[in-house]
């Protein structure tokens, strides 16, 4: 027995890493922060604040605790330009000052809080995260998405948003998605036939062209072929741009956001959204429908992925074969927001490109679902047969 | 992973092919600037990273297999 068991591979589960990721992170809607409310984030180990400011309008981020005694600013009010803490009514701008403590004959003049960097783009409100405090790159952004910005804009619908919590799973579990072919036939129901990555820089690309799983009903995004260019800018937002056969040689364009940002080191928040182009003929009202119908089915996909996660070990050394993705490449592509921007090597940036070859994959699968529906239709006929006159 | 060299610009990748569908490319380089199709792609503002493949790249690793420069594991 022991010898047999010196044979066995031994899962390196290994830890979490005990800082997060630097760059941009998608804290959700914009419009959902600009009620008059502050709202309270938990994320990066801590909770924050987010708030409109009356005057200004724009939105703003600071710690969510308050310096003077510890109250939760998320808790308390927006003042002006100022979020107002519930304990004291200490009064916080967005630049992280205190602007007035209405008790007090003076301001304290180290009264200062942390003030996170903020970005509004695509309709939605990102903050920078960096464990050293410096600012991101120029080359470091999030694009602007040509159906929220671009001269065509009109023609899109608005977006679909919906958010999902998981527990017990550090967000490298979600990342690792990008490179993980096989997992589309068995988790979200699909034949990726085409599967390429490409890591350069700061930016992770999936290219996938898959078709729907004849035996199953659940998780795909249309009934036909669907084209999917999807990249990661930096460690925590993608885009991914589909293109849905619909059938009579149409292709709906569709813009699906997939995007987290860490709780802690064992938790992250999901988050994903849509919007759908109309297509001629389409009424507005249709394609909000269209996205609202991409989101479920990016609902119920995300759904199965987290039931995995929720059930499986973290592993630093996975056993892969040809058809598995490059997932070593991928890890030290993100190791790269992992590390002090000094300590980035080339080889997390380099481009590297994997093609998958998909075929032996595809021919083992349309083997099975084929022969899933022979049996289906076997136990129909058995069922027919054992009731006459019942069957249609 | 055997070095390739491209065709038309020299510009050198690390190659692996475990059969003639797959192809995996180390670029040794910042490819924005060592290859010539990804220069000029860049100069009209797009950005490298989004640019799936060079073809000239593909057409010399394409060329490496079948002058039996580049070995495919599988065939």
């Amino acid at each position: 027995m022991t010898a047999l068991n010196e044979e066995v591979r031994v899962i390196d589960a290994g830890r979490p890493p005990t800082r997060f990721a630097r760059g941009w992170h998608c804290l959700g809607l914009a419009r959902s922060f600009k009620d008059g409310q502050p709202h309270e984030i938990e994320a990066f180990g801590t909770r924050l604040v987010v708030f409109q400011g009356q005057d200004d309008g724009e939105l703003h981020v600071l710690n969510a605790y308050c310096p003077h005694m510890g109250g939760n600013l998320a808790h308390g009010s927006v003042k002006g330009d100022a979020v107002a803490c519930p304990f004291h009514d200490w009064r916080w701008s967005g630049n992280g000052r205190c602007t007035g403590i209405p008790y007090a004959r003076r301001v304290p003049p180290r009264a200062r809080t942390r003030s996170w960097l903020t970005l509004e783009r695509n309709k939605q409100l990102f903050v920078w995260h960096d464990p050293e405090g410096k600012p991101p790159p120029d080359t470091v952004t999030i694009p602007e998405i040509p159906g929220v910005h671009g001269p065509k804009a009109g023609e899109w619908s608005d977006w679909t948003w919906k958010t999902l919590r998981v527990e017990g799973s550090n967000c490298r579990e979600i990342v690792d998605n990008i490179v993980d072919m096989a997992h589309f036939f068995y988790v979200h129901y699909s034949f990726p036939e085409y599967f390429k990555n490409v890591f350069e820089g700061h930016i992770a690309t999936q290219y996938m062209e898959s078709s729907p799983r004849g035996d199953m009903d659940l998780g795909t995004l249309s009934a036909g072929g669907l084209r999917s260019d999807a990249s990661y800018y930096g460690p925590s937002y993608m885009i991914d741009y589909l293109y849905s056969d619909i059938g009579g040689g149409t292709e709906m364009e569709i813009v699906l956001i997939n995007c987290h940002y860490p709780i802690d080191e064992n938790s992250f928040l999901l988050q994903y959204g849509a919007i759908v182009r109309q297509l001629p003929g389409m009424t507005r009202e249709q394609a909000e429908e269209a996205a609202a119908q991409t989101a479920e089915g990016a609902a119920a996909g995300f759904e199965q992925d987290v039931e995995i996660w929720k059930n499986k070990t973290r592993i630093d050394n996975p056993l892969l074969t040809e058809e598995d993705g490059p997932v070593y490449q991928l890890r030290r592509w993100y190791e790269q927001f992992y590390v002090d921007t000094a300590d980035v090597k080339d080889e997390m940036t380099r481009r590297f490109e994997f093609e998958i070859d998909t075929e032996r994959a595809n021919q083992a699968w349309r083997a099975e679902v084929a022969a899933n529906l022979a049996q289906r239709e076997a136990q129909r006929e058995a069922q027919r047969a054992a009731a006459p006159g019942t069957g249609a | 992973m055997r070095p390739v060299e491209c065709l038309t610009c020299g510009n050198q990748v690390l190659c692996e092919k475990f059969s003639p569908a797959h192809t995996s490319v180390q670029w040794t380089a910042d490819a924005a600037v060592a290859c010539a199709e990804f220069r000029a792609r860049v100069a009209e503002g797009a950005h490298s990273a989004r640019i799936r493949t060079c073809r000239e790249l593909r057409n010399s690793i394409e060329q490496a297999v079948a002058e039996g420069e580049l070995e495919v594991a599988d065939v």
